[in-house]
């Protein structure tokens, strides 16, 4: 029985860690669709090779440095090159657990170069890619759940909503503050201008590819089949990115008096990072009510950061870093004695402010680390690097053609000459 | 007189009448109707009569301080020789008015094109295909034409023409309807909270598109009350005088009048403190505003919205049967 176990329970690490992987795919249609036609082969060929870096980086030390032993205060220090070797008393396989784990170290990376696009050269990836992975996902994944010391506080984030994603949306933050907006975003007198995306649908896309990963993502993290629990996550999961969608259009309406769609795709997902932290410790109610104020606060984050004149191209600060922030806190109000496996119960169920202080703390530290050191790292890059930033021209030309060489949708600009050429 | 010095009057005198929207269009007519003379010693003495009429705002008599030109020729004689001159001379005018101010209009809806410069017969030709064909384009000329007003030659033509638009929407009483779905969606400018829904991104952040929000739904909506009740007079505010000396319309419509008065009169006082700019002349920045002005305005709005709702009721047939 024990060994069936042990197979159906990496059977699904495994199927989860795909659907993860495959969340790359979908955070390239939706940036590929948010931003302009010129940089849309950039940003899908750059989402490939970083995942891939970030993959070698993690089997060279990110698990280590996360799950190893010897741990000081900030890092585990066992484990590099990770062999495959199988750990004493694990339920499941080990290595299923390492790719697991990988594949959210990647969607993380991802996040953080939301911040980067349309304007960051290449090379900023590269280096950063290495850097983040090394020295700023590990640590706060080792705090929340590597035995860390808010792990010991009992934190509360079932799946990441602090960890994954609020982490990646402090990097992005630093980086738009740093490689500053794209050319043509603000205006003299203050106002800004809409710097439409060139898909809607392959942005829609990008969510919908987004919110099946997320069953992997959330109902993933419970590692094992027993008593099919993951069910439950993955009923609160759906539950919520349903409110967030339905929220995001009423506030939208109301305030706008139009049914935008950025703000709906928007608001489903601020809905699914929310409920991440939250998935295992609430009743579907809370979920339902979780997403929904996910939703609406998606859509005056976005205004906010607008006005604050910072330029978030594919809106990550809104909905990975405000969502994952409230995310976070929700558990503090929501969690029930029965589903709070790990901390205490919320506010809303006799547990007092404790776990809301507990989550607050752990939210407030691990931002405010994730955003001092990805600010630090990136602006040493500028120095060495001599900036982040591609030149006036090469933006205006698009990534495609001054990173890479090649349009994305060359026949959208080759000029008629050549078209001619190729023709006869 | 020159264009150029035409322009340079314009100009000199401008500021003499700028303080009423009556006496501004007064002035603008007196301007046109100079080109008018100009073109016309340019192109030497027509072959017969004609007439010259503007529509759009101009048609209205509520051109703001600056706005594109609309307008068209109707000639008695359908003849090739006639056709060759009134073109030419459309043309003459068409020039002639961009020159001295008003830009060409983007519509194409100028004498110099053939689609508004006419013999009398063609246009009575053209009237009937825009009436039966009902295609968005054709009843979008239809609604401009409605607003025609005759500046120089002969005042019958039009009032002729705007007869069988009557008769035909007296025996075919289903077209006011069609003409009701031409100007039924209205960008709204006051959202669920009763706050302004102003322009998020680009140069008009914090502005309400006026022309759009504030004087389609009265112009749009008193034109097609004015059709159905077979009212001449071009003006938004004399066809809500007339449409209220009628028994239907005296309760609904005696608050409209005032209401666009207003309208007529934050635009006016709004342009003259602002940059000649046509792309920017539509939006009205909310901030500029005082606190009762912008709840003025958001009345003003509002009873837009309420007289669109009250005009969709009329041409369906909903009340005064």
């Amino acid at each position: 029985m024990e060994e069936i176990m042990f197979s159906l329970n990496s059977v699904w690490l495994v199927l989860g860690a795909l659907l993860v992987i495959l969340m790359q795919g979908g955070f390239i249609l939706l940036e590929a669709g948010s931003t302009r036609m010129k940089n849309a082969g950039h940003i899908a060929g750059k989402t490939v090779f970083t995942f891939g870096l970030a993959s070698i980086v993690f089997w060279a030390v990110g698990y280590g440095f996360i799950f190893g032993g010897n741990s000081n205060f900030f890092i585990g220090l066992s484990d590099f090159f990770y062999s495959g070797e199988q750990a004493d008393g694990m339920p499941y396989s080990t290595a299923a657990f390492f790719l697991f784990q990988l594949a959210f170290a990647g969607i993380s990376l991802t996040i953080a170069f939301g911040g980067f696009a349309e304007r960051a050269k290449l090379s900023a990836y590269l280096v950063f890619a290495i850097l983040f992975s090394v020295i700023v996902y590990p640590v706060v994944a080792h705090w929340i759940w590597g035995g860390g010391w808010l792990a010991e506080h009992g934190k509360q984030d079932f799946a990441g909503s602090t960890v994954v994603h609020l982490t990646g949306a402090m990097a992005a933050f630093a980086a738009t503050i740093l490689l500053k907006p794209r050319i043509g975003k603000f205006n003299k007198n203050g106002t800004s201008n809409n710097i439409f995306g060139h898909n809607q649908v392959y942005t829609a896309l990008g969510v919908i590819v987004l919110w099946v990963g997320w069953f992997g993502f959330n109902g993933g993290s419970t590692f094992v089949v027993d008593d099919g629990f993951f069910g439950f996550v993955a009923l609160n999961t759906n539950l919520a990115a349903g409110a967030g969608a339905v929220a995001a259009l009423i506030i939208s309406w109301m305030v706008l008096g139009k049914s935008d769609i950025p703000t709906i795709l928007n608001g489903a997902l601020a809905g699914l990072v929310a409920i991440t932290a939250s998935c295992a410790f609430v009743e579907t109610w809370a979920a339902v009510l979780i997403g929904f104020v996910a939703g609406i606060l998606v859509f005056y984050s976005v205004k906010f950061f607008d006005r604050l004149k910072v330029d978030d191209p594919i809106y990550a600060l809104s909905v990975h870093g405000a969502a994952g922030v409230w995310g976070t806190l929700s558990t503090g109000l929501f969690a029930t004695p029965e589903l709070a496996t790990v901390g205490k119960p919320g506010l809303f169920y006799g547990g007092g402010f404790s776990q809301l202080g507990v989550q607050a703390m752990g939210v407030s530290v691990s931002a405010l680390y994730a955003f001092v050191v990805s600010f630090a790292l990136l602006y040493a890059m500028k120095k060495v690097m001599k900036g982040l930033r591609v030149s006036e021209e090469e933006e205006i030309i698009g990534l495609d053609v001054s990173e890479h060489g090649n349009y994305g949708y060359p026949e959208a600009f080759i000029t008629n000459e050549e078209k001619n050429r190729i023709a006869n | 007189m020159s264009y150029t010095s035409i322009k340079e009057w314009r100009d000199s005198e401008w500021n003499r009448h700028d303080q009423s929207s009556h006496a501004l269009n007064a002035f603008h007519d007196e301007i046109m109707k100079k080109v008018f003379d100009t073109a016309f010693e340019t192109c030497g003495a027509p072959p017969c009569r004609y007439s010259w009429f503007v529509m759009g705002s101009a048609g209205r008599f509520e051109q703001a301080i600056i706005s594109d030109q609309d307008h068209g020729l109707i000639y008695e004689t359908d003849s090739e020789e006639a056709r060759q001159y009134f073109m030419k001379f459309g043309k003459e005018l068409a020039d002639g008015l961009n020159e001295v101010g008003y830009p060409y209009c983007d519509g194409n809806v100028m004498s110099s094109n053939s689609v508004w410069c006419k013999s009398k017969s063609k246009w009575n030709e053209q009237l009937t295909h825009w009436l039966k064909e009902e295609s968005f384009e054709s009843i979008r000329f239809l609604l401009i034409f409605y607003d025609a007003r005759v500046l120089k030659g002969e005042k019958e033509y039009i009032a002729e023409l705007k007869q069988t638009v009557h008769d035909y929407i007296k025996k075919n009483p289903h077209f006011l309807e069609r003409l009701l779905e031409n100007t039924q969606h209205v960008k709204k400018a006051v959202g669920f909270f009763h706050q302004f829904l102003t322009e998020t991104h680009g140069s008009h952040a914090g502005s309400i598109d006026l022309k759009q929000s504030g004087f389609f739904p009265y112009v749009n909506n008193i034109r097609l009350l004015a059709m159905k009740e077979s009212i001449d007079a071009t003006s938004t505010l004399s066809r809500i005088e007339e449409l209220t000396r009628l028994l239907n319309y005296q309760q609904e419509l005696n608050w409209c009048a005032a209401e666009f008065e207003k309208l007529l009169h934050y635009r006016l006082q709004y342009h003259k403190k602002m940059t000649e700019n046509y792309d920017d002349i539509h939006y009205l920045n909310i901030k500029e505003l005082s606190k009762d002005e912008r709840k003025d305005m958001k009345q003003i709005l509002l009873n837009g919205q309420k007289l669109q709702d009250y005009t969709q009721s009329v041409i369906k047939g909903t009340i005064h049967r």
